[in-house]
């Protein structure tokens, strides 16, 4: 019984040694688990892969650091996929903290493509007062960011002579974290003045996402992980790209993970019957 | 006099905002503008009250040397030291507030996240324990969506994603629309209640 006893009682230090240590050998030694695209990461595809070439694809970005892992692969996938198709790129964000990621991917991917800022993506930046810029930008993108994130004016800059508002996006992409994210732009970019929004939002909140994705306010979605890496997957097999993909990779180590994580609740739930049962004879 | 100004003022734009919202005319969102500018303007006051009430907190926690208080000077330099190097070294590429943040924000918070793992590794094998009926669904739904989201679900059977799937797409989407429907109406019902002046918390404490 003793036996059982343990299983139910594992010290918290072994469960971290364990864990860090499935979690760092897929890293290091990756097994080629292969994600295929659900039909959602498909539908978000294929909307950026529907844009013309020249015409501008926004993507805010809605995180920060601690979701890098998850959010920052579906970012440069999706960079990728647009300069690669000669889609003009701008870049905001609801979330100030997560600027500094937004720079790096552009200043990576843009290099990349051979793409110039101020002719082919333009980082506006992030505002502060969330709903009067989503709202404003409706009306006018200048009026709402006056000046981009470097405080170039936006009149000065030659992609955006072009653009004037949210009928000039034919696709928005909401990169979320939690609030503000995704669901500020359907109740006002979108209920007001109709932006077609694709999400990519963090594992834990996917769930979230579902009921907008079944009534059309979402035309595709990215969940977590999986979905960057699903993303990646599809940017690859159309050969826009041959560059690292991060969340492929990382996608073994969430897989072991995710299976030591049941392991464990199994070994947990036998210890606790079997002690439980015990316990009852006992009794009896 | 102190009350009744702010109240107006509220009743005033709250219906003006609604009546707007389905009247398209030039006049109308020109005056929306307007107030999409004031909006702006009053939110910037919300970053004096920000630093205000962080600087407050802190010097009274180190003043009356509360538990912790040695991490209040971190905040507070912390606070200056980035807010000094933005101002005057600017926020573009190669500044040093993107060097602090690359190099200081992003592995800290990145760190911060990632030990949340193990802690949600612990705590489930802790306790998720299936002592009830409910438990045991919720438990049993886990286990599905959990290796049905990851490649080696498909790996282990092919029906295991399909499930996940199914799991998310039925169950989860009409318990979450609900919450969303639930949730829509008390806000619409909380909103009049403030545009109308029942409820009045908004205004701070004190006599109503």
């Amino acid at each position: 019984m003793k036996f059982f006893e343990i299983l139910g009682k594992i010290d918290r230090k072994i469960i971290f040694i364990i864990l860090a240590v499935v979690v760092i050998i897929p890293l290091i030694k990756p097994f080629g688990l292969i994600s295929k695209a659900s039909s959602r990461a498909q539908s978000v595809f294929d909307a950026v892969d529907a844009i013309p070439a020249g015409k501008p694809l926004m993507i805010s970005i809605d995180f920060d650091p601690a979701s890098m892992p998850e959010l920052y692969p579906m970012l440069t996938a999706i960079l990728r996929h647009a300069f690669a198709k000669d889609v003009k790129v701008v870049v905001l964000g609801l979330w100030l903290t997560g600027m500094g990621l937004g720079e790096q991917a552009l200043a990576t991917v843009s290099q990349e493509y051979n793409k110039e800022y101020g002719k082919d993506y333009v980082f506006l930046g992030w505002k502060s007062g969330i709903l009067p810029v989503v709202l404003g930008m409706g009306e006018d993108i200048k009026k709402a960011y006056p000046a981009d994130n470097y405080g170039t004016p936006l009149e000065s800059i030659p992609m955006m002579q072009s653009i004037k508002n949210y009928r000039d996006i034919p696709f928005f992409i909401s990169l979320s974290a939690g609030s503000a994210g995704y669901e500020t732009w359907i109740a006002y970019a979108q209920s007001r003045y109709g932006l077609k929004i694709g999400a990519g939002v963090t594992a834990v909140s996917a769930a979230d996402a579902y009921p907008y994705l079944q009534t059309g306010q979402l035309t595709g979605l990215l969940g977590g992980m999986k979905g960057a890496s699903e993303y990646e997957f599809l940017v690859k097999q159309k050969g826009y790209t041959n560059q690292f993909s991060p969340a492929s990779q990382a996608m073994d180590a969430q897989s072991l993970g995710h299976l030591l994580i049941l392991i464990l609740i199994v070994l947990g739930n036998i210890g606790y019957f079997f002690t439980r049962h015990s316990s009852r004879k006992e009794q009896q | 006099m102190q009350r009744t100004i702010p109240l107006a003022l509220c009743l005033g734009f709250g219906i003006f905002m609604i009546i707007q919202f389905f009247i398209p005319h030039p006049v109308s969102n020109a005056a929306y503008d307007i107030v999409l500018k004031w909006i702006r303007l009053i939110t910037i006051f919300a970053l004096v009250l920000g630093v205000g009430s962080l600087s407050m907190h802190h010097t009274t926690k180190i003043r009356r040397k509360i538990t912790g208080w040695q991490y209040s000077i971190v905040t507070i330099i912390g606070v200056i030291v980035t807010a000094v190097i933005g101002l005057v070294g600017g926020v573009g590429r190669g500044s040093g507030l993107q060097v602090i943040f690359q190099n200081i924000f992003i592995p800290v918070n990145a760190t911060m996240f990632s030990i949340l793992a193990f802690y949600m590794a612990s705590a489930a094998y802790r306790a998720f324990r299936a002592r009830t009926k409910e438990a045991t669904i919720l438990l049993i739904a886990a286990f599905i969506v959990m290796l049905g989201m990851v490649p080696i679900g498909s790996a282990i059977s092919k029906r295991l994603p399909e499930l996940a799937e199914w799991i998310l797409t039925v169950p989860n989407t009409a318990a979450k629309r609900g919450i969303i429907f639930g949730l829509a109406l008390g806000s619409i019902a909380t909103s009049l209640k403030i545009i109308l002046g029942i409820e009045r918390g908004w205004l701070g404490g004190g006599r109503q």
